[in-house]
Order: C-alpha cells, then structure tokens, then sequence
C-alpha cells in the first residue's frame, strides 16, 4: 500500500469517527426531556398504566400483525393513532372479542363505566359518534360482523393497560406521519345522515310473539354472540348452551343455580358472580343498556338452548 | 480440489443445519402469504404474528447459520492453519440447535399473551419485530456469538499480519455479538425502543452483516477467479468504508416517524441516499474480478448465487432501498407493503444468496466431489430468482395501491377498502412463493445429497459430452505460502465442467448473447436499473403531487407500473447475459491461462 493510498484510508476513517459523534449527538438531543414528547409514564387510562400496556402489547406480539408507528407486519391496521380515531369506548368494545365487530349496544355499555365515558368526553353514543367519525364508520358498516383479528385471551386488566398504551401512541408526535387524507370524505359519512338509533329497540316492532325468538334475535343486535356461543363452547365467555338449570361453579369456589335471577344479574353486574375460569372486568354492564323485559327475554332465549 | 485444512469440515453441518431452517422458513413463508389471502386460515391454531414471527427468526438464524458455516470454512485458509478449538465449534452447532428449537416454541406463547416476566424483562418472547426471540434465547445467542468470535479470531494470526480481509471478518464478527446487546432490554417508551430495535436490525444487516458480506465474497472471488488478494482487498476495505461512512446516518431513515425529532428527516434523507455508493463499488469490483483473466466458472452454482447476491444486493438494498429512503417518498411507503418489497430482495437476495453460495462453494469441496451435476443447481438459482423478485413486484404493486386507498384516500381497513384493493396481489405473493419454494427445495436436495448421487452414477450419464481431457489435479488450496498467492491453484480451469462441452479450442459459444461482457455493456446494464429504480423513485414522490393527493391515482401508478416490472425484466436479462458469457468461457481456448 503506498502512502497516498494509506493517508486517504486514515482520512476516511477520521471522517467516519466524527459522523459516530454526529450520531450521538442527534440520539441525545433526540431524546432529551425539553423536548415535550411524551413518555408512557406519563400517560394513564384510569388505574391503568401505559407502561404496563407496553408490555402486554410486546406479550400479544401486536406488532406481528399490525404496525405501530408504520412499523410491524402490514395484515392488520396501523394502531399508532387508533385511539385518537376510533375512541375509547370503541376500543374497549372491540378488544375483548376482537373476533367480532363491535355493536352500537356493546359500544353503549361501554360508555356506562365512568371512566371511559370521561375519557371519551361522551355519555351518549350520539356524542361519541361525532367525537370519533370513525367509530361510527367502523359500527354502521361492520358492526356484529365477523372480523379478521382472532379472539385474544385477555386477562382482567389487560384491555384497559392496552387503552392507555394506545392512548400514549395516540398522543405522541411523530412528525406529521401518517399523512392526513386531504381526498375525498369517508364514504359513509356522507351517505349516512342520521345516526342509526343506539339501542335495540327500534326492532321491536315486528319481533316475533315468542320471547325466547325476540332473545334470539336481540343476542345478535346486541352483539352479545361475540362472547358467548349458543352451545357450551367457550368463546370469550362462557357459553350459553345447558347453563340454564345447571350449577355454576365461580371464581370464589361457591356454586350458584343458574337460574333468572343469577342470568339477569349477570347482564345487569357481570362481576358480581365471575364464573371459575374466566376473569372479572372484561364484560362491561348491560344494566342500562338493555331493559328488564329486553333482559328477559334473553334469558328466555337461554333458557331454550339445550346442553350441545 | 478437496479441502486443505480438517477443521474445514466443521462448516459442514453448519450448511446442513442452514438448508433445514431456509426450508422451514420459505414454508412459513408460505403459511403467511396464504393467510394474506384469507386472514381467518389457522386462527387460534398459529395466528399471524406467530407464523411471523417464526420466518423472521428463521430467516435471520438460517442466514447466520451460513456466516459461521462460510467463515469456518474460509478462516484457516485465511489463517493457514487449522481452526481454533475445534471442539468449541462442534459445541456452538449443537448450542444454535437447542436455541433454535427454544426459540421456535416460545415464539407460539404470543397467541396466549405470555412473555414471561422476571425482572421486568420478557423471558419467553417479547414481540418487537425482527427481535421477538426473548430474553432467554436472546442471552443464549448471545453467548453463540462470543462463542463464534472467539473461535474466528483465535484462528486468524496475529493482530499485525491481518490484511483487509481479516479486518473486514474480525470486526463482523465482534460486532455480530455487540449489537447485539443492545435489543437486550425492555424500553418502555416506544420512540426509545424503536430507536434500539433500529439500532440492531439496522446495523446487524447495514453494518454487520454487509462487512462479512462483503469479506466473504471478496475471498471467494479470490478462490474462485484467483483474483489477487491486493485488489480484493482494496475493494474490502473501501467497500467497508463506505458502508459504514453510508450506513452509520443512513439508520437515520428508520428514525422519521417513530417519535424522534424532525431533523433525522435531514441526516437519513442525505446519507441513506449515499448508501447504495458501496454498492455500486463492491458491483464493479465483482465485475472486474470475475473478469480479470478470463478463466471458465469452475463451480457454476456457487458463482450463480454470488452473483445473484451482488445483483439483488443492488436491486432491493440499492434500488428499492434507495426509492423509499427520502422524507418525502418514505411518509408514504413507510408501514406500507412497498417496505416488504424491499426487505425480502434486500435480505434474502444479498444474505440468502451468498449463503447459498457459499455452500455450493464448500460442500463440494469437503465431500471431495469433483464433478458434480451443476443443472440442479443453476435450476434452483433461476427459481429463487424469479421467485423472489415475483415476491418483490407483488408487494411492490400492492403496497402502491396500499398507499393510495389507505393513505391517500385514507379509506378504511379490513371490511372496508383497503384489503379488497390489493386482493390481485396478495394472490400473487403465494404464487411466486410456491416458486421461490420449489427453487428453495431443489436448492437444498442438491447440496444435502450432492456427492452422494454422483456416485451411484457414472459420469457419463450426467454429461452427454465427454469429459474435459485437461488433468485436474486435486490442488490444495492457498497452498503455496501467503493468502495472495491463491491465483494459480485454484482454478484449475477443467476442475469444473458446466453444461457445456470444455473442448478448449472451441470458440463457437463466444458470441451473441454469449459473447464477453465488456465494462461498458456492464455499466449500461446498471444504468439501466437505476433508470427503472428513478421511475420507482418518481412514482413515490409522485404522492405529493396535489391532484393525487386529491384522488388521482394515475401518475403513481403508471410509474410504479412501468418501473418495478422493468426493473425486474432488465434484472432478469442482465443475470442471464452476465451467466452466459462466463458459461460460454468454458469453450474458448484456455490459452488465456
């Protein structure tokens, strides 16, 4: 090697070595406090935090499927802004049965808990829908249908952790990515004037004269069939088939004859008697949402599903 | 020629073990584009993300698996003497095997939630793309690595003597395990994580991998054309150079939109645009050794697949690379199917291939076959080619159509606009895939049985015309003193016999498509590409223009259509006349000796 050839070789080098100072100081500066980017532990969804939400979204491999900030596996959707587009309640609707599209009702029950409904800064499903347009898209064009996501076992907690993890991505600043639409509206949006009426009850008029045949039909309007199969099947819940006159056994080891009375509670408070083997916290309240004779109905439609 | 030192035959199943886990993961590959087509195929019975993340991990061990096979094989040459600790060799084979099987099983846990927490640390698996093994076989490759350094830079002599290619492999391999590290830790902020996660996947393949890349062929460029060591070495070290004068910023185009400050749109933007320098260096060094003195492939297969490495090397890390790296083209490709577009011809066309070649170089060599039936194998090259590059295109295709509806029109997902979109070529990924598949199986049947069906047949019989009348003495390589004077004994020109006849004073072949490849037809050839990757580049920017961003999909798309189906065309025809003009050597007189 001659010695103009071993002098450039040194020179590049040395311009390598200040292009590793360069590096350093842009990942310092990059990650400095006055910036104002916001850091997970700074961010809760009620008693939940997003760091703990991080980790159940590293522990599902979400990234395997989706992508977070434009980065993952492109089958699924980018979940970087999804909070800030679809909204809390949809999200806490759609999470524990993702194999299912949420429903206006399953939305609704959501808004009951105090503090989605805070976070959502909606009470009303009306509300919400003008808050998160999207939401209202997803809902009127696949609500109760089925959906690509397969059903994940969440444990007691895990949603809400997820919730303030998609919260903190939603909050964070990343540079103007993903680029906002200036095309054509949503197609929905437009063609959808009013807001479809929140509750079932509007197909009431030509349900049919038998209650278990108006449960039957009401378990699919509600969405209540994302959780529960008509057989002993567990999907995310327990399943209905042979529940009715047989002993429950709980969480807490007790037995429970389920009977009306122990279903109707169970619509109206899902954790109060949480069955062994599943967890409390993931069914929302129906109290509300549905009334005592909408209620009895499903129970009679439960009540008609033999052990399968 | 056979194998000079013992130890050489440790790589050996290092290329067994590689073959079974590309096997493994090209079927995976397949479970995934299938489920591309339908997402509800084995819901609960292996998700997605499992399958996924099997492939990736798959793809990153089986391409390491072919570093340690190729860099054992080529250290005591390197050395001139046997490998160090030779039993610690045989111990890191069986050590990557249980990590693998772990790694393979724990993976699957992500469909019940479990990663396996102590320590604030996910033990079992922590779901970060290209990282997912967890901490456990994360620790154990770790320890794989340091295992792997310290068996190659033992071997090497002393610290003084090394030339660039020593240097080039030294520093890889320490590096290997260093960058390792720092995907060892859970982040809690997602822009931090990221930024680490980049940190490894961008360095390990831009960094890391590229300077072994780059060693290794240079030495089997050495070994197969008898190139001089002086030149390859000055290719090596200014094609490391560059790579990293390049590659150190350009990570800086992983950090546009994960949450880190504007101005890495600046520094990625500027240096990941210079990355494809060193590329274009290390192509015209491959052309000019290959072409230095004239002399016949003596080993087709393996030449095949170092030349597809270069070549694909410059179509996905170069062109496709080069396309999406600007702020301004990259806000749209960027979490989009054009991003797979470029990672599979990047990752399985520069890493895969040379793996591939480097076995095809190696096996032959330690089972002492000396007249193997090269057909099986440029089949299978042709097959993962076109395969890989049809794979490329559809994603390609797709991911444009992906930026429009979901981006640009900001349409809505599964259900909704963007998935039925792309219906056309979500079914074109499996199809080339099942080509990529059979390439990837005759591939792995040739070298697993190569040597072992030559004997069962005689010669004759895989060789219509009659053997080449010039002596092949065995010639033990890198015999004669010193690394640089492996010109001579090398290629012994009638060691290899092609398809083609090697009567040496034929000269028939020598013309037409056949005929020599001038540096200036080579250099139109390149230019060509880059043409094709410009009209890529302007199809990518062409998002920006207003009348697109206002529902026009017109000129996206013409240019995407034109450019990445010509890219691929001129790919494809530049492969095959360079292949042909240096089959066609074989035939011409071997007075250029």
């Amino acid at each position: 090697m001659n010695d103009s050839e071993s002098r450039l070789r040194r020179r590049a080098l040395a311009i390598l070595g200040g292009m590793m100072v360069v590096f350093i100081v842009l990942s310092g500066l990059s990650f400095i406090g006055s910036r104002g980017q916001i850091t997970p532990d700074q961010v809760t969804f009620g008693r939940y935090r997003a760091v703990e939400g991080k980790r159940d979204f590293q522990a599902y491999n979400c990234m395997g499927c989706h992508t977070i900030v434009g980065n993952g596996a492109y089958l699924g959707p980018d979940l970087t802004d999804i909070y800030g587009r679809v909204g809390p309640a949809w999200l806490a609707a759609f999470l524990p049965s993702p194999g299912t599209w949420p429903t206006a009702v399953a939305v609704s029950a959501q808004l009951q808990d105090s503090t989605i409904a805070a976070a959502s800064k909606a009470t009303t499903l009306n509300a919400y829908y003008a808050a998160y347009p999207d939401a209202r898209e997803h809902i009127e064009r696949r609500g109760g249908q089925r959906s690509y996501m397969p059903n994940l076992p969440f444990r007691s907690g895990e949603v809400g952790e997820l919730l303030a993890f998609l919260k903190y991505t939603s909050e964070m600043n990343t540079e103007g990515w993903p680029p906002v639409p200036e095309a054509s509206p949503r197609t929905t949006s437009s063609s959808a004037a009013a807001p479809s009426p929140p509750g079932p009850s509007a197909a009431a008029d030509s349900a049919p004269a038998d209650p278990a045949a108006r449960g039957a039909r009401l378990v699919k309007q509600v969405g209540c069939v994302a959780c529960h199969s008509s057989t002993a099947q567990r999907l995310v819940g327990p399943g209905w088939g042979g529940l009715y006159g047989s002993e429950v056994t709980l969480t807490t080891g007790a037995t429970v004859k389920g009977d009306s009375a122990y279903i109707d509670e169970s619509i109206r408070d899902p954790n109060a008697k949480v069955v062994a083997g599943f967890s409390p916290g993931i069914m929302p309240s129906y109290g509300t949402v549905l009334t005592a004779e909408q209620r009895a109905e499903i129970v009679a439609y439960i009540r008609s599903l033999g052990k399968k | 020629m056979r194998i000079e030192y013992e130890s050489q035959r440790v790589s050996q199943r290092f290329f067994m073990l590689m073959l079974a886990l590309f096997l493994l993961q090209v079927i995976f590959g397949l479970i995934l584009a299938a489920q591309r087509v339908d997402p509800l195929l084995l819901v609960g019975v292996l998700n997605f993300n499992v399958a996924r993340a099997e492939h990736l991990n798959l793809g990153i061990l089986w391409i390491v698996c072919g570093f340690i096979g190729a860099i054992f094989f080529i250290s005591p040459l390197l050395a001139e003497r046997e490998l160090a600790a030779g039993w610690l060799a045989k111990l890191l084979f069986w050590a990557i095997i249980i990590m693998v099987v772990w790694n393979f099983l724990t993976l699957r846990l992500a469909q019940t939630g479990t990663a396996g927490w102590w320590e604030g640390q996910p033990w079992l698996q922590q779901g970060l793309e290209y990282l997912e093994a967890g901490r456990a076989a994360g620790i154990l490759a770790l320890i794989g690595f340091g295992i792997f350094a310290y068996i190659v830079l033992r071997t090497f002599p002393r610290i003084r003597d090394w030339n660039e290619i020593h240097w080039g492999l030294g520093i890889g391999v320490t590096a290997l395990a260093v960058m390792w590290v720092f995907g060892l830790f859970f982040v809690a902020r997602l822009d931090l994580q990221e930024y680490f996660r980049w940190f490894v996947v961008h360095y390990w393949v831009e960094g890391v991998w590229e300077v072994i890349h780059i060693s290794i062929i240079g030495f089997l460029l050495v070994l197969l054309f008898g190139a001089s060591i002086r030149s390859v070495g000055y290719a090596v070290f200014w094609g490391v150079t560059l790579v990293w004068l390049s590659g150190l910023l350009g990570n800086a185009h992983h950090y546009f939109w994960i949450g880190t400050p504007a101005f890495w749109q600046f520094w990625g933007s500027l240096f990941s645009a210079l990355e494809p320098v060193p590329l274009v260096f290390c192509f015209w060094h491959i052309y000019l050794d290959a072409h230095h003195d004239n002399r016949p492939l003596v080993n087709a297969p393996a030449f095949y697949f170092i030349l597809g490495s270069v070549v694909l090397e410059q179509v996905g890390a170069g062109i496709l690379g080069f396309s999406m790296t600007f702020a301004l083209t990259n806000v749209w490709s960027h979490g989009t199917w054009i991003t797979p577009s470029h990672g599979h011809v990047a990752l399985f066309g520069t890493f895969g291939m040379l793996s591939l070649g480097a076995a095809y170089w190696a096996v032959p060599l330690m089972r002492n076959v000396r007249n193997f039936d090269q057909r099986l194998g440029r089949l299978g090259f042709w097959l993962l080619f076109i395969g890989i590059l049809g794979i490329t295109t559809s994603f390609a295709l797709g991911g444009t159509v992906e930026v429009f509806v979901y981006r640009v029109l900001g349409q809505s997902w599964f259900g909704g606009e963007v998935y039925p979109a792309m219906t056309v070529y979500r079914i074109l990924v499996p199809v080339f895939g099942i080509i990529f598949t059979i390439g990837a199986g005759i591939v792995a049947f040739d070298l697993i049985t190569l040597g072992a069906r030559v004997r069962t047949r005689g010669p004759s019989s895989l060789h219509v015309r009659p053997e080449p009348v010039v002596a092949h003495a065995p010639v033990p390589m890198g015999a004669a003193g010193g690394v640089g004077d492996h010109r001579s004994p090398v290629t012994t020109p009638a060691a290899g016999n092609g398809a083609a006849s090697s009567r040496p004073t034929s000269t028939h072949a020598a013309r037409g498509w056949s005929r020599p490849l001038s540096g200036f037809e080579a250099g139109v050839w390149l230019l060509g590409m880059w043409i094709c990757g410009g009209i890529i580049t302007l199809g990518l920017l062409s998002f920006n223009l207003q009348p697109v961003r206002a529902g026009d999909p017109h000129v996206p798309y013409i240019l995407a259509g034109v450019g990445y189906p010509a890219l691929v065309i001129v790919t494809l025809l530049f492969v095959w006349r360079f292949l042909a003009s240096l089959e066609a050597r074989v035939a011409r007189p071997v007075a250029a000796e």
